[in-house]
């Protein structure tokens, strides 16, 4: 009985945490009692959409871990601090997943969104989830990775361009090392995210009709000590490039070139503290840093257009990309 | 009569439970090398094992860790998110300027909070190890997020050289100091194990907790003991991947738990409690790490390297069942 | 010498649903062997459980050497000097023999386990006690008889004053009563006080000096063993005279049920031949260790054989898992009926219907809780289990309903035989009758009935022919009215000669 109880008082712990913390992050598990309130709501919306003072706009990412997401966010609310009567919300999944995300859709359609700023995991999984929402009157925008269905406007870093532009920053750094055959290694997350899907592609096409070897891809999981140890293995084979395809990528790659003296090119993707100094250190040529705030901030702005029904521009904006060397 | 003593020795040795296993797996362990090396010479070469060492020695340790939590025939979720709050607390202090060695000190006190935590859910409260450990994965998790605002940390900095030495980047007597510290935690651990009135309770109270409770052993003090050094391992390990990083990455560790286990099974500890030693879960931590550094230089692609992985895991435990099962059908005849 | 050394006085204990013990006295002299005698659930194994603190009573006075002792628990109980062997055994299979006998009072030396030193006391005790185990060996590997000489010697290691043995013998072979027996002899002299636990009411005169009886949580009487007679014991027992200990009924027998040709599996089971026909009970009689039960199981498809032919009303049938066996007819009903007879953690209607799903069960394999509810209950009022209803555990009964419930879920199908195995084990004397009663009626409804049983008394009461067994091989065969106690047991001694005379000789 006593066993019961406790049971039953730890899951409804779990339950409030996961409510409390609210302002900044909410799991894709969502809330029974944030369910309950917006069914009430979503009539009233609906009626209210042309006269309500305030409207809501979801932010869906693919996790809450990655720092990007977290500039992402930051973005979106620099641009609420602008903007007036937004009511903004950011949901994502405790890891990347298909099926996670599309919960998380759902709950901001149940919750009474106006629009919604998407950062698709995969092009095709989210699509169905997409119409449902698009026929409830949700608007769509994409940030960082579209789906492949029909939306407002995508902001997003072209990721298969930033992929080619890092391999070709990682041959001519080989080039002016003196090497111009030998292999490389690629350190990706996984071969589900799209966006490193796309990068890893670029990557590889910057090195047709080169002398270059590209070896089987790893797989890191973006965890930094995982890419590191997979790193390492690739400068014991004999390695002399290695590219990140991600943040947790590239600061595994530069530790490990880091430790083994330096006598390998790294070159990855995304911006942090570490990233940098590792870059001013000398252990990675450069890192394409994505503006994933800008991403978030012209969003918003985005959003908030369409809400008031106004002309929202170009259908895709190419949110760009700095190879970012040694200062 | 020297002769006739070295072979009662041996055959003590071999007599000890669950020694079958491991020679079975060390066995396993020596092919995989053998056919990685021919595969691809490099695998075999000084650096590449000096490397290999290092990457197994996280393993190994979260692996001794689970290992005396299964032998009490409990288990331990929470080991990858108790690592990733290690790495998260150390690394938050040391970039705002405390000094390394003292956030060492509080993040090793949260860490032995969090076993104790699950010492007492199991113990006093009777919650399913399963559902206990379940939810303090969740709260560590949510720790390591919140420690930072849910913001990676920035880099430690240069102040933290000592520490990241000491963990994880310097050598002492041209060997890692990561793999010796893995050993020294090794030697404590299996002497606590093996040689003392707690490690006997902790087989005891595996193999039939209320046959132990009558014989007076302390049922609720040693099932906290063996939770506390799960967390002091799996705190070891966040220590360490700060070290590397240079960070903290607030997903560290994720998944950690699970290989824990397959380093413990592997091993020959059995998930149903009482039986297991130490030396197999070096071997299972081995196999583990040969298996993930071995399968890149072979050039496998992803979806190899998972099955047989998967595979290996499902092998071991079944051989052990079934070496098992055939030794009690030769004694009952 | 005729001290009390233990005084329990009107001691209650309750648990929910059950007044287990009700105003209950007990006192054990120095240098005596006390029998603690009742029925199943008459409060035994709960007065004995106070005693060594592993339950607390509600109320009353418990007085060890004449001190009052409040708050008694597991480890007071043994600086006291209680030792209790349980019934059920409390080892660790996993560790050694010399492990187990410590456990809890480790030896240390430096801070680290003394193994040497404890492996030398171990032996030390066991060959004082006249064991021969080597304290290395891990429990687990052991036979149960083993099992349960280590249990004695761990109890016995702590230099207890006060011995409560649980159905010591159960497991035990004659040998080892023997030696046991010596044990409890020398601890009388040095003045231990003995509580001896038993439902084999003949062993009782070569060891008993009193007893002390209890009926329904009551505390009866307490006698000199010289002074009364078992006649007298059983029917303080159940509260009324019991005229015939075993009821017999005279059927004529019929044709040939079961064949069993040349069945082999394995050491224990070596070349087995028998008929069963009808309207006979056939008793399997023999030592611990005989091979019976693993030929049963053998017969049953439980274990694997090696070679051997079953042939029932005259068809040779194949059998090689326990299903195949209950489809054609043949039941089990088997030895440690909470391991193999009964899901402990499952409701008695779950377990009676667990066999009979096929019946219970409508097409698509959905439950018919009404046939469900119906059995259970028929199973119920057949068999008079006792029980608060169906839905308890059926971990929480007692020995002889547990029993009832194993035997009960077989008897709602229309078997050809039914195999009983230790039937009567552990249980009190007015279920006993109804379990022979029962077999009886099996008898006369022309069903095959073969027992297995260590109890001489019940296989000469209650088999028209007996089997004997010795070391895997059937030894002797007779009919009842040729059988008495001594030739059984000359057939179940009749090991293979392992030492050629004519060597000795050299």
């Amino acid at each position: 009985m006593k066993r019961k109880v406790l049971s039953i008082v730890i899951c409804l712990c779990m339950v409030f945490a996961v409510a409390c913390s609210k302002d900044k992050t909410t799991s894709g598990s969502g809330t029974t009692n944030k369910e309950k309130k917006s069914e009430t709501e979503t009539s009233t919306n609906t009626k209210n959409q042309a006269k309500s003072k305030t409207s809501k706009v979801y932010l869906i990412t693919m996790d809450q871990m990655d720092q990007h997401w977290v500039n992402v966010d930051a973005g979106c609310r620099k641009a609420v601090g602008e903007l007036s009567n937004i009511d903004y919300e950011w949901l994502a999944p405790d890891v990347k997943d298909d099926a996670k995300q599309i919960e998380c859709i759902n709950n901001a359609v149940a919750g009474g969104a106006n629009v919604i700023l998407l950062a698709a995991n995969g092009p095709d999984a989210v699509t169905s989830a997409l119409k449902e929402a698009e026929a409830a009157g949700v608007k769509i925008i994409y940030v960082d990775s579209a789906a492949a269905y029909p939306a407002i406007q995508t902001l997003a870093t072209d990721n298969e361009a930033a992929g080619k532009t890092a391999g070709e920053e990682m041959v001519k750094g080989l080039k002016a090392a003196g090497k111009t055959e030998g292999k490389i290694g690629i350190v990706n997350v996984n071969s589900a995210t799209a966006s490193c899907v796309a990068r890893e592609k670029g990557f590889r096409s910057a090195f047709e009709g080169t002398s270059f070897e590209l070896l089987e891809t790893q797989y890191g999981e973006g965890d930094a000590a995982k890419s590191k140890d997979i790193a390492a293995n690739y400068i014991t084979s004999g390695c002399v490039g290695l590219f990140g395809a991600n943040e947790g990528s590239t600061v595994g790659i530069g530790i490990a070139i880091q430790e083994a003296g330096d006598t390998v090119i790294g070159v990855g993707f995304d911006k942090s503290d570490t990233i940098l100094e590792l870059i001013n250190g000398g252990h990675l040529l450069c890192t394409m840093a994505q503006n994933p705030d800008v991403m978030g901030y012209e969003g918003m702005k985005t959003a908030a257009k369409a809400i008031a029904g106004e002309d929202t521009g170009e259908a895709n904006i190419d949110t760009g990309v700095t190879a970012l060397t040694k200062n | 009569m020297d002769k006739i003593g070295k072979q009662n020795r041996i055959k003590r040795i071999l007599a000890v439970r669950g020694m079958g296993q491991v020679i079975t797996v060390t066995i396993g362990l020596i092919i995989l090398c053998i056919v990685f090396s021919i595969v691809n010479p490099i695998f075999f070469s000084g650096k590449n094992i000096a490397n290999l060492l290092r990457q197994i020695a996280p393993i190994l340790i979260i692996g001794i860790g689970q290992s005396y939590v299964l032998i009490t025939g409990n288990i331990d979720l929470s080991i990858g998110s108790v690592i990733g709050m290690s790495c998260m607390i150390s690394a938050t202090m040391m970039t705002k300027g405390v000094n390394p060695w003292a956030a060492v000190f509080v993040t090793f006190i949260c860490c032995l909070a969090a076993g104790v935590l699950n010492g007492e859910l199991v113990s006093r409260c009777k919650l399913p190890p399963f559902i206990a450990t379940l939810g303090t994965m969740t709260i560590a998790r949510g720790i390591a997020q919140i420690v930072n605002n849910n913001y990676n940390t920035g880099s430690i900095g240069e102040a933290a050289k000592g520490f990241r030495n000491f963990f994880y980047y310097g050598k002492t007597a041209g060997i890692y100091n990561a793999i010796w510290i893995t050993i020294v935690l090794w030697i404590v651990f299996n002497f606590l194990l093996s040689k003392t009135r707690t490690g006997r309770h902790i087989y005891a109270i595996g193999s039939n907790v209320d046959a132990a409770r009558l014989s007076g052993v302390n049922v609720h003090s040693t099932t906290i003991k063996v939770y506390v050094v799960s967390a002091i391992c799996a705190c070891t390990v966040g220590l360490m991947t700060c070290a590397t990083t240079g960070m903290g990455t607030m997903d560290a560790g994720n998944g950690y738990e699970m290989y824990a286990v397959a380093a413990s099974v592997i091993g020959g500890v059995s998930t149903l409690g009482g039986q297991g030693i130490l030396l197999g879960t070096v071997v299972g931590a081995s196999i583990w790490g040969v298996l993930q550094n071995g399968l890149q230089f072979a050039g496998a692609p992803v979806a190899i390297r998972n099955i047989t992985i998967g595979i290996i895991v499902v092998v071991s435990v079944l051989l052990d069942v079934v070496v098992r099962t055939g030794k009690h059908r030769k004694k009952a005849n | 010498m005729d001290k009390y050394i233990v005084e329990l006085e009107h001691v209650s204990k309750s648990f929910p649903g059950v007044l287990a013990l009700n105003d209950v006295d007990f006192r054990l002299k120095s240098g005596e062997v006390l029998a603690l005698l009742g029925e199943n659930g008459a409060g035994k194994s709960t007065l004995v459980k106070i005693l060594s603190g592993v339950y607390t009573k509600d109320s009353g006075t418990i007085k060890i050497y004449d001190q009052v002792v409040d708050n008694m628990n597991t480890k007071k109980a043994e600086e006291l000097g209680i030792a209790i062997i349980h019934q059920e055994l409390n080892l660790c299979a996993h560790l050694t023999v010399a492990q187990n006998i410590f456990l809890g009072r480790e030896i240390i030396g430096y801070g680290m386990l003394s193994a040497r030193k404890m492996n030398a006391e171990a032996k030390k005790i066991l060959t004082s006690l006249n064991i021969d185990i080597d304290p290395e060996m891990i429990v687990g590997d052991m036979s149960v008889s083993k099992q349960q000489m280590v249990e004695i010697a761990k109890a016995l290691s702590t230099n207890a004053k006060i011995l409560i043995m649980d159905e010591p013998t159960s497991a035990l072979t004659a040998k080892e009563i023997e030696d046991l027996f010596l044990i409890i002899n020398k601890l009388k002299k040095e003045g231990c006080g003995i509580v001896y636990i038993s439902h084999r009411l003949e062993e009782l005169e070569h060891i008993v000096d009193r007893v002390t009886i209890l009926r329904d949580g009551q505390y009866i009487n307490s006698m000199n063993f010289k002074d009364t007679s078992l006649p007298e014991i059983i029917s303080n027992m159940v509260g009324r005279d019991i005229k015939e200990k075993f009821p017999r009924v005279t059927c004529k027998r019929g044709k040939k049920i079961l064949e069993v040709r040349k069945l082999n599996a394995g050491r224990m089971v070596r070349n087995i031949n028998f008929d069963l026909y009808e309207g006979e009970i056939v008793g399997i009689a023999g030592l611990m260790g005989a091979g019976r039960t693993e030929t049963t199981r053998a017969i049953f498809g439980v274990d694997p054989k090696a070679s051997g032919e079953i042939i029932l009303d005259g068809k040779a049938i194949k059998i090689e898992k326990p299903m195949d066996a209950i489809s054609q007819g043949i039941v089990l009903v088997p030895e440690d009926r909470k391991k193999d007879g009964l899901c402990t953690k499952l409701s008695i209607r779950e377990n009676i219907a667990l066999p009979n799903l096929d019946i219970i069960c409508k097409k698509a394999g959905i439950i018919n809780s009404k046939i469900e509810k119906e059995m259970a209950n028929n199973t119920v009022s057949d068999l008079k289990i006792k029980l608060p209803n169906v839905e308890v555990n059926a971990g929480s009964l007692s020995g002889g309903n547990q029993q009832k419930v194993v035997v009960g879920k077989w008897l709602r199908r229309k078997s050809r035989v039914v195999i009983f195995d230790e039937p009567t084990r552990g249980i009190d004397v007015a279920a006993k009758v109804e379990i022979y009663n029962l077999m009886n009626n099996l008898k006369q409804q022309g069903i095959g009935v073969l027992f297995v049983s260590s109890e001489l008394p019940e296989i000469l009461g209650i088999s028209d022919r007996i089997i004997v067994m010795c070391d895997g091989k059937i030894t002797g065969e007779l009919n009842v009215e040729e059988a008495t106690q001594d030739i059984i047991l000359q057939y179940a001694t009749s090991f293979d000669k392992k030492i050629d005379d004519n060597i000795l000789h050299k």
